[in-house]
């Protein structure tokens, strides 16, 4: 009996470190956002006076940094949902064509993927930066979709390529003797098995572009087109920016990645970590 | 229904070639079997005629019209697959139905097909059900189904037994051959077991390396084997076979002296002498024999005997009274025996 | 004798191309028209724009960039092994099958789910030296003032690479996990049985079959690291003085300064160790490609 309390109470000496060291940064989001200036910048654990005051400011655009707050919404949205619908569309018949219709040159393709899945997006930034300059792109939403598209394409292409290989080749096989011609196939046979794959991958485009910053910031900087990341990050530009409006801004930013991610995350551990790393 | 023609089909995997000029005709509703041994071509000839496989040299017939570039879909054949190969997030009814589904049939007339095939093996309660909840046996039935639906020209079954229990295996075996006597669709079916082979076929072709060895009835491949591949191949326990030489009337082999039916050859030439288990009787008999091991299977009794260092299986029917080490006399039944050139292991 | 014609025997048919090539060739085109235009195109035109040996010179001579190299080299050397080696000992724990572990682990995964932003704003105000959450427990415990902390250049580097560790962590603890849920159970009973302690089961059953993934995934976590623009940016900006830049964060510096060869050239000084690093993984994970579909 006494061994097992041992055991269990060296679990809790690694757990409770773990949560705190996990959701403090967290909490103090929390903290500041429902605080008043002055509380937030007593350095109390717990306002005085909690108040919902600060999301009334962001919601009512009544700050001079939240002037186009919705508007930014807006753009992180449609930016994020574009890159997860194309993402998705991309990679699909990517994987699809290499995997079961085996085109040729599909391992060269897969290759290229893979470089720009490993090269760091920093480094692709700059480039990427000027390219959508000689495009005429910057400061078009689409040279932000269009660039999160190329950093989660690959990606995605190697998760479901490995998930579609794992189907058996005599379905193909099958269902090419029952009459299927290759957009039939692909339709009602692949589609459907790849179902779960195709939520963690969608999952997976759609949070990294809503994440992302310095793509935003490097590529969109007039206020009708820029995300809610870069509208966050003008708040720094002066020293007495009101942080604990900040703080609220950024609690709503960060609600939805969350929520996806909790509502998903049978889909995205299991998605994901299959198709990182093999050893 | 269609006859099917291979002539003399040729298949190379890169350098390796598979298939030597194969040539075979298939009449109209015939039940023609290809059995032999893994790796001797029989599933790749049988995917060349799916439209699998490319054709490397020859041509395929169905019907007399030559199908060598026509794709899988416009054969008008149907598959079953050793791994039955149903689609998971299908019910068996969309399962069945799916070939006709993707040609746009009405849907009335869809589940008409569906239904009748279900009917026809039993599958009428499992219509609903999806492949993950149906047991082996089960799911080979639906893939039947699903190649019944579609009323092709050609049945192609790739081993489909092969993932069964043994038990299964013997009762699917008459489901196919009721089922082909039903519909009298053409078969082509391939298996590596001769059991299966002797049981359904109405024509067997076995096949070695790429060739075909011999092709002919089952009990003709029995009575008169062509070759010393096809005698070892046919009949469970294998034929004996051992080498021997023509002296006097018969074959000296083993130092015993061996009857033969038919006339002899040119003295103390080398002949393979080959005898069934099922053709020797024990008890009295020209040749002595020693007991090794004793085999009882309830209505046979299966013994291995040695004959001068020579180990022979034999079966007799009913109980044996004989025990391990026994020297007991056998007689070869002499119009059974077999006799093969020692070199080319051609049928003499 | 056969009933039909033949087309000539002994030859190949004739190969014309089948409508699946076709469709295999259109369902590809639109991932490598990304590719083109948005990977091939820009690397061409940045190594066309790092050409200038001039802005090699210039870089070098600039005082900051020796500093973002030390800062670069420390950050890789310091953040990635101990992020490692906590992954490591923090795999083990999770794998412990209890229930509020399990809903540990899903809290566990947040600094990775959420956004830098918040988070990384979060910490920069939690050590602001004034009003700080950090430094007012530090003076309501202890009566002293905490230090600066972003304002001591050594400080702040070692604060950018918690905020890493605390960022990436997850991540790379749940690919631990996965292989360490790899490990059969009946290794670990037959240990048991044979005595082995928690150590000796580590050594013996654990790291052999851990391994290969351990150091693949640091290898991949530094090329990773290497790109990590918004630890130092968020959290410091690259100061005090500049003087916590990284390679990633200096190359946008100098674009924000218009001196765009002078962002390139600092990229390109990173590619001789990226690229050998890029060329490992891909080789790797091509190699297991190779196995799996043989």
């Amino acid at each position: 009996m006494n061994r097992k309390l041992l055991r269990e109470a060296r679990l809790w000496l690694v757990g409770i470190p773990i949560a705190l060291w996990t959701l403090i940064p967290i909490y103090h989001i929390f903290l500041f956002s429902i605080s008043s200036k002055d509380s937030a910048f007593s350095g109390a654990l717990w306002p005085e006076h909690p108040t919902l005051r600060n999301f009334g400011t962001v919601f009512r655009q009544e700050h001079f940094y939240l002037h186009h707050f919705w508007n930014q919404m807006w753009n992180s949205l449609w930016i994020a949902v574009m890159v997860g619908v194309l993402t998705l569309a991309i990679a699909t018949c990517a994987a699809f064509a290499i995997s079961r219709l085996k085109v040729p040159g599909g391992r060269t393709v897969m290759n290229a993927a893979l470089f720009t899945y490993f090269i760091p997006a920093a480094f692709l930034a700059v480039p990427m930066y000027k390219a959508m300059g000689s495009y005429g792109l910057l400061n078009s939403r689409w040279s932000l979709v269009l660039a999160m598209v190329t950093l989660a394409a690959p990606y995605a292409i190697w998760v479901l390529k490995q998930a579609s290989d794992k189907l058996p080749w005599e379905l193909d096989e099958a269902a090419r003797i029952d009459g299927a011609s290759a957009p039939q196939l692909f339709r009602l046979v692949y589609l459907p098995l790849m179902t779960p794959s195709l939520v963690a991958i969608g999952t997976y485009a759609l949070l990294l572009a809503w994440n992302e910053y310095l793509y935003a910031f490097l590529l969109l900087s007039h206020e009708e087109t820029i995300p809610l990341a870069v509208g966050l990050g003008h708040f720094l530009a002066s020293d007495d920016s009101p942080w604990e409006i900040l703080m609220a801004t950024a609690l709503i930013y960060g609600l939805p990645p969350a929520a996806i991610y909790y509502a998903f995350r049978r889909y995205m551990v299991g998605g994901l970590t299959s198709g990182a790393v093999k050893s | 229904m269609a006859s099917v023609s291979f002539s003399n089909l040729q298949k190379s995997f890169g350098k390796t070639k598979v298939l030597h000029g194969v040539s075979l005709e298939i009449a109209d509703g015939e039940f023609m079997v290809l059995v032999g041994p893994s790796g001797c071509g029989k599933s790749t000839l049988l995917r060349m005629l799916a439209g699998l496989e490319d054709i490397s040299g020859g041509a395929i017939g169905i019907d007399g019209r030559v199908v060598n570039d026509v794709e899988s879909k416009d054969r008008d054949i149907a598959m079953v697959f050793q791994s039955y190969a149903l689609y998971p997030h299908m019910t068996v009814r969309e399962n069945m139905g799916f070939s006709l589904r993707l040609r746009n049939d009405p849907p009335k007339r869809i589940e008409d097909r569906v239904a009748h095939a279900a009917r026809i093996l039993n599958l009428e309660p499992y219509l609903g059900r999806y492949p993950r909840e149906l047991s082996g046996g089960q799911r080979q039935r639906v893939a039947m189904g699903r190649a019944i639906v579609r009323d092709p020209k050609v049945f192609l079954f790739d081993e489909p037994l092969s993932n069964l229990d043994a038990k299964l295996r013997v009762a699917m075996r008459a489901e196919i051959k009721a089922l082909h006597q039903r519909l009298k669709t053409t078969t082509v079916y391939v298996t590596h077991d001769q059991v299966e082979a002797m049981t359904m076929a109405d024509r067997i072709a076995v096949m070695n390396d790429g060739r075909v060895e011999q092709l002919g009835a089952p009990l003709e491949l029995y009575d008169r084997p062509a070759n010393l591949f096809v005698a070892q191949f046919i009949g469970s326990p294998a034929m004996n076979v051992f080498d021997g030489v023509f002296k006097n009337s018969g074959v000296e082999a083993l130092g015993e002296e061996w009857p033969i039916g038919a006339s002899g050859g040119p003295q103390n030439q080398p002949v393979k002498y080959g005898i069934r288990p099922e053709h020797i009787d024990v008890g009295e008999g020209p040749i002595e024999a020693e007991v090794i091991v004793v085999e009882p299977m309830g209505a046979e009794t299966e013994m291995v005997l040695q004959v001068g260092g020579q180990r022979l299986t034999v079966v007799t029917h009913g109980r044996a009274a004989f025990g391990p080490g026994d020297k007991i006399r056998i007689s070869p039944q002499k119009e059974n025996v077999h006799l093969f050139d020692a070199e080319s292991g051609m049928r003499i | 004798m056969s009933a039909i014609a033949l087309p000539g025997v002994g030859e190949p048919p004739k190969k014309s191309l089948t409508s699946w090539q076709v469709w295999g060739v259109v369902l590809i085109a639109p991932y490598l028209l990304v590719f083109v235009a948005f990977v091939l195109y820009p690397v061409t035109y940045g190594l066309w724009l790092a050409r200038h040996p001039q802005s090699y010179v210039t870089l070098f001579d600039d005082p900051i960039f020796f500093n973002t190299v030390v800062n670069t080299i420390v950050f890789l050397l310091v953040a990635v092994n101990l992020k490692f080696v906590m992954a490591l000992f923090l795999s083990g724990f999770f794998v412990h099958e209890r229930a509020w572990i399990r809903w540990l682990s899903v809290i566990f995964i947040i600094p990775w789910a959420v956004p830098a932003i918040p988070t990384i704003f979060s910490i920069r105000f939690m050590l602001n030296p004034e009003w700080g959450l950090v430094n007012s427990l530090i003076f309501r415990f202890f009566h002293v003032d905490g230090p600066n902390w972003l304002n001591d250049p050594s400080l702040a580097l070692g604060m950018a690479m918690l905020v890493h560790i605390w960022k990436a962590l997850p991540f790379w603890t749940l690919i631990l996990m996965a292989g360490r849920l790899a490990i059969p159970r009946e290794q670990y009973e037959a240990a048991s049985v044979d005595g082995a302690s928690a150590w000796q089961k580590f050594k013996f059953v654990t790291w052999p079959s851990i391994r290969t993934l351990y150091l693949t995934s640091t290898l991949l976590s530094l090329i990773w690291t290497l790109g990590d623009f918004n630890s130092v940016y968020l959290l410091t900006g690259g100061g005090p003085a500049d003087k916590t830049h990284v390679l990633a964060t200096l190359g946008i510096r100098y674009i924000r300064l218009d001196q765009v060869d002078q962002a390139m050239a600092t990229i390109v000084v990173a590619l001789p160790f990226v690229l050998p690093l890029v060329y490992f993984m891909m080789k790797r994970l091509s190699g297991d490609e190779q196995k799996t579909s043989a």
